[in-house]
């Protein structure tokens, strides 16, 4: 029994090794005592930590910050640096200094000087955009072609394996063009919103205006549903197609693949939702919200996943579905959240770590390579 | 040393790589966090490993009884489908989490039955009863 019990092939085994060290690791560490220096290092270390405490206890922002931090993730738990990613896959960030990618051993790359990107299905290339131009650029930073377009935005990529298209927004509206940067062409004239593939084998495309969502096959040309909305609105399909996520900052609405209205949920005044996205390979959905004094990230209709003062900016699954990153301006934070919400691990020095003068954004964290 | 047997054990209570993974890693760390607490003339292994079966039958038991609603926190990341079951594999699937802890716990990580009982807070007697009773049934689907 003992030699059957013992041959049993787990998946993944090695690679759940890697990743549990990594976390592992990096609890042991904070066990650790200091290794013992000379004094002066050691005082002048505390000197500087006790003028950064001394500047965020005397003013009221910093003071509800630190507190905040304390009970939520702990000062002593906040890793200076990105050392890893907790899951597997690779982060797309984009900051003032452009945009970059994170692999899962925290190493960073800069792209180039783009605003904004968004991963190709697959992981194998970057839909990325500038000014005026939008590019397919590899992990490693070649750049495969690019399309001059005035006022590119949003570009997102959808497909199989042997077909691709890229939607994007630009001056004239919404835009199609294949994977190879063939066949450009415009589809909805004028179009200002937000758009968002159906994760399927079929090219049916989501977009939201101020005033209505619609859902349309591409390829027929067939406009599958459309249902009212109000406001600016973001959107999300969950990752087997089956659901779509509309928010507004006060409301968040959840649709079958048929339009059909699921749920619903408003905020009081004076809160607003600044994220929401299905967990992958789910149809639970991570919401992170603002009031008036503090954050709160949770899943909807159940558990809390951690509170912050100030804002909270957005958030992003990993691709196993079992972490998430929550991203936190006033704290300059990632907070890596376990799906569970037992397990916290606190990244800061965001913006300098991403040589950003404003708080980068995580525009998506995609597939293993 | 500690994680291989952490993880399969965890794995064939769930017979979930992805719940596996998760519940050894976080038996890692409970068990880093409760070092101060741990009486360091006893074994590190049994400590730890009995977190792990216990936090896999927890889990094992959760699962059986959640139904999948919309929107519910109880929707969870399906599991990840058994690509080659093996005769063993499939066997142990067809028992209890109770009976396939005990099974684990004797074969995988040799704890006596009596070692079992104080970790699960079982009389010896319902050990070896739920012992004797799963190798029967896996002898009869093996």
């Amino acid at each position: 029994m003992r030699r059957e019990l013992d041959s049993i092939e787990i998946p993944g085994e090695h690679e759940a090794r890697e990743r549990t060290w990594a976390v592992v690791s990096v609890a042991l560490a904070e066990r650790e005592p200091t290794p013992r220096q000379s004094h002066w290092p050691r005082i002048a270390v505390i000197a500087v930590a006790l003028l950064a405490l001394l500047a965020a206890v005397v003013t009221p922002p910093g003071r509800a910050v630190l507190d905040e931090i304390r009970e939520v993730v702990g000062v002593e738990r906040a890793q200076p640096a990105l050392f890893s990613l907790p899951a597997p896959g690779q982060l797309l960030v984009a900051s003032d200094s452009g945009v970059w990618v994170v692999q899962q051993n925290g190493s960073k790359r800069l792209l180039g000087d783009y605003r904004e990107a968004s991963w190709s299905p697959f992981g194998r290339f970057i839909a990325a955009v500038s000014e005026n131009e939008l590019a397919a650029v590899e992990p490693n930073g070649d750049v495969r072609w690019t399309l001059a377009r005035p006022g590119v935005r949003s570009p997102r990529w959808a497909g199989t394996e042997a077909d691709t298209r890229i939607a994007y927004v630009d001056r004239t509206g919404l835009r199609i063009v294949a994977g190879d940067g063939t066949g450009d062409r415009l589809l909805i004239p004028g179009f200002r919103g937000d758009l968002a593939w159906k994760p399927t084998n079929s090219f049916v495309l989501a977009f939201v205006t101020s005033r209505e969502v619609r859902v349309r096959d591409v390829q027929s040309g067939r406009l599958l549903w459309r249902r009212p909305t109000s406001g600016q609105s973001s959107i999300h399909w969950s990752t087997d197609g089956g659901r779509l996520l509309v928010r507004t900052e006060g409301t968040m609405r959840v649709y079958d693949e048929r339009g059909r209205r699921l749920a619903s949920e408003s905020l009081q005044e004076g809160r607003r939702y600044v994220g929401a996205r299905f967990r992958s390979g789910a149809r639970e959905i991570a919401v992170a919200r603002v009031g008036p004094s503090e954050s709160r990230a949770y899943i909807l209709n159940g558990r809390q996943l951690g509170t912050g003062a100030g804002s909270f900016q957005d958030l992003e699954w990993s691709p196993n579905g079992r972490w998430l990153v929550v991203t936190w301006p006033t704290a300059d934070q990632w907070i890596l959240v376990r799906a569970s919400g037992r397990e916290i691990l606190a990244v800061s020095n965001v913006s300098e770590q991403f040589r950003s003068r404003t708080f980068p954004r995580v525009e998506g964290w995609c597939c293993a390579p | 040393m500690h994680w291989p047997r952490a993880l399969r054990a965890a794995y064939l209570v769930t017979h979930d790589a992805g719940a596996a993974e998760d519940i050894a890693q976080e038996s890692f760390l409970a068990a880093i966090r409760a070092l101060d607490r741990f009486d360091r003339r006893r074994p590190f292994g049994p400590w730890l490993h009995r977190i792990v079966v216990n936090r896999a039958i927890d889990w094992t038991r959760a699962r059986r009884l959640r139904s999948e609603v919309e929107l519910s926190e109880s929707l969870d990341v399906a599991p990840d489908p058994i690509d080659s079951p093996g005769d063993t594999l499939a066997a142990l699937s067809k028992l209890s989490p109770e009976h396939r802890a005990v099974v684990v716990m004797r074969y995988v990580l040799e704890f006596t039955p009596g070692e079992i009982a104080e970790a699960l807070g079982l009389p010896r007697g319902t050990v070896n009863s739920r012992l004797r009773r799963a190798l029967d049934a896996l002898g009869g689907e093996l």
